[in-house]
Formats: structure tokens, C-alpha cells, sequence
């Protein structure tokens, strides 16, 4: 059959113009490599003889290609006999980078080897390795799978997919009997939406602390976030919450910062330093209740309970705009 | 509540830590800024509040992500809407505010619930919605980015719930 393909090859392609020849290399390209599936060593020297015929004087654009790439692929094949790893070559590379058509030559010539490795092997055997991240990524096909440039591509992406999965059921509370693509995403779905709903929820909650509240407090709240102890201001845990509040005032919260400033010098008690700035926050607006704010100040620096419940009530009479004096 | 030396994500004191920093930071802005008084509307505040949280959590991861750039984006966007609006009180000026509004949103995906063109399931474009800034990812840069949004939120969640407590006890 080969042999017609040969001696009708002959004829026409010295007699004829150029489009029979292209449209006949082209059905003689197919047919080669349809017979190179069935038996390679038999057709080897035909193959080389159809090689060197091929490309003809007059026209010679696309055969060069044709003719480099046959040959390369007609080793690997050959070697592959030997060893069942497939190896994906530099030019098998450009070929695939430079056009598709070769992607199903590629197929079919790898096919043709894959037959040989008749076995199903394992995955354990040689794994796919991105060996190098050039522009492409040069991936070894596992046993007894296929090796097209676009399975092998798309077997890339899926294994990114699955280990991103695999990452976001770690982060995912109840997720580790889950296995599967959708029921995944159905859980991180579910997930996402109630962490937003929670977030609402709590502000929500915030929203409604919040006028009771002043946020000069918030160093304590950091003090007592980070577990420290507060029971009375010890002068350990003042000196924490000190380095904690520089801490925050990092963000330049300017007049509190500035009060702050003036009272590092004295041995001056935290809270009273507190005090001292929220009042000056308040005091802008209104300055009439001088006389009252110092008799508290007194008042509170001389009572040694926990002085968080005054300074909360103190400041929220002030965000109130009224003087009710909670004690 | 829970220690600070818990792992909670990259890196993992200070993503907690900066969180609660910001995040009170952004309080204390939003106090001072506006006088909310007690019987104000609670709704309002809450909004505030809701918008604090979130872009104290953008704030801190700042713009190596995909969603923190988009909550970013539309915060600003909505500072230049609300700017319009105040300018101008007209109901003109209104439509035109939310017209901007309109055009920075994403457009890609209409509420269908079927298969894509692109092959996405109606689980992934639910993913998308609930995501910010991911309309126009791949699979794989979609469960990337959701994995570092999960991680914000979850650590976010922990920072108020921890106020919560603070503030209800005192």
C-alpha cells in the first residue's frame, strides 16, 4: 500500500503543478503516520525513502519542517520502545508552541508508542514534574497516560485546582469528609456566607455598644484582648498597657496622642492619663463642667476598685451631653 | 478569647494584631467624625460600622489581593459618590451618584443559576459574587483568593466577636 502511495507520489509530483503536490503531501503525511501505528519497523526504510522524496526541488516551504520533525519523531518512537517514559523534547516543545496541527501529530505518534506500554501502571511511577518554569512547563507524562500537550496542560491545571482544594479544606471547619469538587464549593459557599452574616452580626452589636462607649478605651481593650490581667494597676500591667497604647497611637491619633506625650514624664497613673485625654476630647465642645471634672478626677483616682466601670460611665455621660453623674 | 499566639493565618500574630489596631482605629474615626448620639439611627451607625470592618480588614492586606483591592476601590468609589451627593442636593446629582455607583460594579454575571458559556458551574459564579474582585479570574485564581478572603474574614469575625465581649462586660 505504501509502495502505490510511493510510485503515485512519483508521477505527479514532477509532472504537476504545485497545489496537487500539497494536497497529495498532505494525504501522504496522513497515511505515514497511520502505517507508523501499525508496525514501525517494517516501514522504517520506506518512511526514510517517502522522506527523501518528499521534499521536492521546486517546493520547498513547508517541507524542511516536515522533514526535521519526522525524523525526530521517528526516534523517539523507536527509542521509546525501551524505555515507557515519554519524554517531551525541546522541539516537541516549539512544535507545540509553534502550531496545533503538530499537536496531532504528536498524538498520534505518542499513541503509537503508548501501545507498547500496554500496562496501566500505577501513578506512583514517574510522577509529572514541572522541571523547568520557562515560558512552558515542561511536564512528564505519567504511565499510561495520554500525552497530548492539551490533557497534559489541562492535568496541570486540575492538579492546581485539587491542591487549592485540598489547602481551603484545611481552612474550612467539617470539610475533611468531604470529598468531590461540588460538594466542596457547596461548603465553602456556605461558609463564606455565614462568616459575612457573622461580621453583620456583630457590628450590628457594635453599632448598638457603641454610644455607651468611648473609644479611648480601646487601649484597654487591647491590654485585656491580649490576655494580660486586669485587676488593678499593678505596675506591670500599667507598663503594658503604656507600650500597648504607644503601640496604637501609632496610627496617629493626634490629640490623644499629644495628652499621652505630656503625661509620659509624671509618674502619672494610666487610667488618670485616659481620663485626662477623653475629657480633653470632650471638652471642646463644652467647657462648663470644669469644676465638676476635677472633683471626679479626685474622686476617682482616690476610690481603688477597678476603675474601668467609672471611666465607662464617666465618658458615656459625656458622649450623652449630659451630666449624670453615674457613681 | 483566644491566645494570640494562634496561628491565624500568614503570618500569625500580626494579622490579628494589625486587624484590631485598624479596626479601632477606623472606630474611633467614625466616632469622631459624626456625633452619634444615642437615639440616632442605629441603622446608620451599624452601616458604619459594617464598612469599618471591612475596610480595616483591606486596609491591612492592603493591595496584594484581588479582593482587598476591589473593597478598597469601592470604598473610594462610594467616598466620591457621597461627596457628589453632598455637593449638590438635587435629585439629579442623585442619579448621577448612583450611576456611578452602577458603572464600577461588575456587570459580568447576571443572576442565572446554569452553566456559563465559559463552563462555570452556578456554584462558582456564586463564588464569584460572594468574593470581591474575582468576576474575571480563572478556577484557580478564584480558590486562591477565596482562601485568603476566608482567612481576613475568619480572623476579622474573631477581632469583633472579642470586642463584643469586651464592651458587653464592661
Amino acid at each position: 500500500m505504501l509502495h502505490c502511495h510511493y510510485t503515485t507520489m512519483n508521477i505527479p509530483g514532477n509532472t504537476s503543478g504545485t497545489d496537487v503536490s500539497v494536497l497529495e503531501r498532505q494525504q501522504a503525511r496522513m497515511k505515514w503516520r497511520q502505517q507508523q501505528q501499525q508496525g514501525l519497523s517494517n516501514d522504517d526504510h520506506c518512511f526514510r525513502g517517502l522522506v527523501e522524496i518528499k521534499p521536492d526541488p521546486g517546493l520547498q516551504y513547508g517541507w524542511p519542517d516536515f522533514s526535521d520533525a519526522c525524523q525526530d519523531q521517528l526516534i523517539p518512537p523507536l527509542v521509546a520502545d525501551h524505555n515507557l517514559k515519554k519524554r517531551k523534547t525541546h522541539e516537541d516543545h516549539k512544535q507545540k508552541a509553534v502550531s496545533k496541527e503538530n499537536g496531532v501529530k504528536d498524538k498520534k505518534i505518542k499513541r503509537c508508542s503508548e501501545e507498547n506500554s500496554t500496562e496501566t501502571s500505577p501513578k506512583e511511577k514517574p510522577k509529572a514534574v514541572e522541571t523547568q518554569k520557562q515560558e512552558y512547563i515542561h511536564v512528564r507524562a505519567r504511565r499510561g497516560q495520554a500525552t497530548d500537550s492539551h490533557s497534559l496542560a489541562e492535568r496541570v491545571r486540575r492538579e492546581k485546582i485539587s491542591e487549592r482544594m485540598k489547602y481551603l479544606q484545611d481552612l474550612v471547619p467539617g470539610c475533611n469528609k468531604i470529598t468531590g469538587k461540588a460538594g466542596m464549593l457547596d461548603e465553602i459557599i456556605n461558609y463564606v456566607q455565614s462568616l459575612q452574616k457573622q461580621v453583620e452580626f456583630l457590628s450590628m452589636k457594635l453599632a448598638t455598644l457603641q454610644p455607651r462607649l468611648d473609644f479611648d478605651i480601646d487601649s484597654l481593650i487591647m491590654k485585656e484582648m491580649f490576655e494580660v490581667p486586669a485587676i488593678g494597676y499593678s505596675s506591670e500591667v500599667a507598663n503594658s498597657t503604656y507600650f500597648q497604647v504607644n503601640s496604637l497611637l501609632e496610627m496617629g491619633n493626634s490629640p490623644i496622642d499629644t495628652m499621652l506625650r505630656r503625661s509620659i514624664g509624671g509618674p502619672v497613673s494610666i487610667p488618670e492619663t485616659f481620663v485626662v485625654s477623653s475629657c480633653f476630647n470632650q471638652m471642646q465642645p463644652g467647657v462648663t463642667w470644669d469644676g465638676d471634672l476635677h472633683n471626679l478626677y479626685r474622686m476617682e483616682i482616690q476610690q481603688e476598685s477597678t476603675t474601668i466601670p467609672f471611666q465607662h460611665k464617666f465618658t458615656g455621660s459625656y458622649e450623652g451631653s449630659n451630666l449624670k453623674m453615674e457613681l | 478569647m483566644s491566645p494570640p499566639q494562634q496561628p491565624s493565618s500568614t503570618n500569625p500574630n500580626s494579622l490579628k494584631i494589625r486587624l484590631t489596631h485598624r479596626f479601632l482605629h477606623n472606630l474611633n474615626n467614625l466616632n469622631k467624625k459624626r456625633s452619634n448620639l444615642d437615639n440616632t439611627q442605629i441603622h446608620q451607625r451599624y452601616n458604619r460600622v459594617k464598612l469599618a470592618a471591612y475596610a480595616s480588614m483591606a486596609h491591612v492586606v492592603g493591595s496584594r489581593r484581588a479582593w482587598s483591592r476591589a473593597i478598597l476601590w469601592k470604598i473610594r468609589n462610594r467616598k466620591v459618590s457621597t461627596r457628589h451627593k453632598r455637593v449638590d442636593h438635587k435629585p439629579t446629582n442623585h442619579h448621577h451618584a448612583r450611576s456611578i455607583k452602577r458603572r464600577t460594579t461588575n456587570h459580568s454575571n447576571p443572576k442565572r443559576e446554569y452553566v456559563d458559556p465559559n463552563g462555570n458551574s452556578g456554584q462558582e459564579v456564586k463564588l464569584r459574587k460572594l468574593v470581591p474582585g474575582v468576576e474575571t479570574m480563572d478556577a484557580c485564581g478564584l480558590l486562591d483568593e477565596t482562601a485568603d478572603y476566608i482567612k481576613c474574614l475568619a480572623t476579622q469575625v474573631e477581632v469583633m466577636r472579642n470586642l463584643v465581649d469586651l464592651f458587653s462586660t464592661i
